[in-house]
């Protein structure tokens, strides 16, 4: 079948900018709605890597009274080497405590000056076997009422709080993100609908004098298609400027707690492309549609 | 040519019979019109051949196929054999004469050296060499409808229908078209037209089909409007 490429590309540009409103809104609902997916997967990439830099290492932290006699510290080492629920532990001792601390906080050497290593308290960095919330707990009221410990921090706390309120905005993400692909789809019709509807004339002589099927399609069709992709082009701008917010907050020496909280080059690349292939898919889809159900040919 | 086989085609889910049981067989290179009362079905017979609607009932066979077998996507090549004239010329008005000629080759996939050479041959034929660049509001109502034949017969069709061409037209013009028409006939084409002009269907004396409410009552060589 002999498509003509440029015959194609004009009809498809006169489409495009003789209706604009309605393509110009078409474009801007795939860009939010797009924009919302995008955000929530990459948000989502960067709880799984804080999480993930969690879980590889330590879990659960039991730190001592920096005055324990050593009794005190070989029970709490005994306790946690009788316990079937830790699979392994390490001990981090002031000397080494105040390494971490000179090193957290190296800009800050008046907040050091004031800080020795004997008022410091050592720790033992726990690896439990497993992260169920019961063991974790269970552990927890084991080592909070052991002699000699001053405090037991579990990471799943702040963490569980970070993919509560993740999950929480990925849920209103994504669902407001279908609805408006929904509704993006449906502007992407009903531009195409417009724009046959500008062009019936034409159609008209064009079925007349035998031009075939997909001849008259595909101009329509490809106009969608470019709607799709205008839009979901905004979206990735949206996403590139997510991934920068994200690193800056995981920079912030203010935000220690979202360290780690960055999205990696390959789960970046996946949400682009997840991106630019949901914006094309609106595009054909709703064009494929308004093609199918109003074009008679 | 052209051959309906006891063809009904109805409206309205049957309350309105367009054609009831139609036989016409019609051979290469004939003139045949078609005269009737509005209703009568001349151009539910017109639309039935390029295949714009389908009968209920009977086959109709366009160059020897069964074109009710075709498959959806074969009708353009159908079309590709069949030029259409109407009334109302359906040009396109951002178009000029050119490009409207032009046009119908474009869609088909006509390589350009092929409409470069072929629209002006055309215009030059039905007489409008010199309004190559006017558009169609320029021009009066005959020179749009001859722009409107050009168009199509530039792909050199087997059959040319016309649903009423002269219907807009004044007399002296409405001769001109059928000159031309006639001159295309003379070329081999077989002419089927729809009328309601008494002069133009008495003064050329060719092949009449008589339809009333969807049924042939007359077939007659040579004939006359009534």
């Amino acid at each position: 079948m002999a498509l003509k490429l440029d015959y194609m590309v004009r009809e498809t540009g006169t489409n495009l900018v003789r209706n604009f409103s309605l393509t110009f809104a078409s474009i801007l609902t795939v860009a939010v709605s797009l924009s919302l997916v995008g955000a929530a997967l990459l948000v989502r990439g960067a709880v799984d890597n804080a999480t993930a830099r969690w879980e590889g290492g330590i879990e659960f932290i039991v730190f001592l009274q920096p005055e324990a006699s050593d009794d005190q510290t070989d029970a709490v080492e005994r306790a946690l080497g009788d316990s079937p629920q830790v699979e392994g532990f390490s001990y981090v001792d002031q000397e080494e405590t105040f390494q971490e601390f000179q090193d957290l906080f190296a800009d800050s050497p008046q907040i050091v000056d004031t800080v020795s290593p004997d008022i410091l308290p050592p720790s033992f960095r726990v690896v439990p076997t497993s992260k169920e919330a019961d063991v974790i707990s269970g552990l927890r009221t084991q080592f909070e009422t052991q002699p000699g410990v001053r405090e037991v921090v579990a990471a799943t706390d702040t963490i569980r709080t970070i993919q509560n309120l993740s999950s929480l905005f990925q849920r209103i993400a994504f669902g407001v993100a279908a609805a408006l692909v929904v509704a993006a789809s449906l502007l992407v019709l009903n531009s195409i609908r417009m724009a046959m509807f500008a062009r019936r004339r034409e159609i008209e002589v064009m079925k007349l004098v035998g031009a075939s099927n997909w001849f008259i399609r595909v101009p329509f069709m490809l106009e969608g298609v470019v709607q799709g992709l205008l839009g979901s082009v905004v979206a990735l701008g949206t996403a590139f400027g997510v991934r920068a917010g994200l690193s800056q907050i995981a920079t912030d020496r203010r935000f220690t707690l979202f360290a780690g909280f960055t999205v990696d080059a390959g789960q970046f690349r996946l949400t682009g492309v997840l991106i630019l292939v949901t914006g094309i898919l609106i595009g054909a889809l709703g064009s494929a549609f308004a093609v199918s159900r109003f074009l008679d040919v | 040519m052209i051959k309906l086989d006891n063809v009904t085609k109805t409206y309205n889910k049957g309350d309105a019979a367009a054609l009831r049981g139609a036989n016409v067989d019609i051979a290469k290179g004939e003139f045949v019109f078609l005269v009737g009362p509005s209703g009568s079905g001349k151009s539910t017979f017109l639309r039935l051949v390029n295949r714009e609607e389908s009968p209920e009932e009977g086959s109709i066979f366009v160059a020897g196929k069964d074109i009710l077998e075709l498959n959806s996507w074969k009708v353009p090549y159908l079309r590709r054999n069949i030029g259409s004239v109407f009334q109302d010329f359906k040009l396109l008005s951002n178009k000029t004469v050119y490009e409207n000629v032009a046009f119908a080759l474009e869609v088909i996939g006509r390589p350009k050296h092929v409409i470069k050479s072929q629209v002006p041959a055309i215009l030059e034929l039905v007489g409008l060499s010199k309004k190559l660049g006017s558009f169609p509001h320029e021009l009066s109502g005959g020179e749009q409808q001859r722009v409107s034949v050009a168009r199509a017969f530039v792909n050199r069709p087997l059959i040319l229908l016309a649903d009423e061409p002269t219907g807009n037209l004044d007399p002296a013009t409405s001769v001109g078209i059928m000159r031309l028409l006639d001159r295309i006939n003379r070329t081999g084409t077989t002419v089927v037209m729809c009328t309601h002009d008494r002069s133009i269907v008495d003064t050329m004396r060719r092949r009449v089909i008589e339809l009333d409410r969807g049924a042939i009552v007359r077939d007659q060589h040579r004939g006359v409007y009534e």
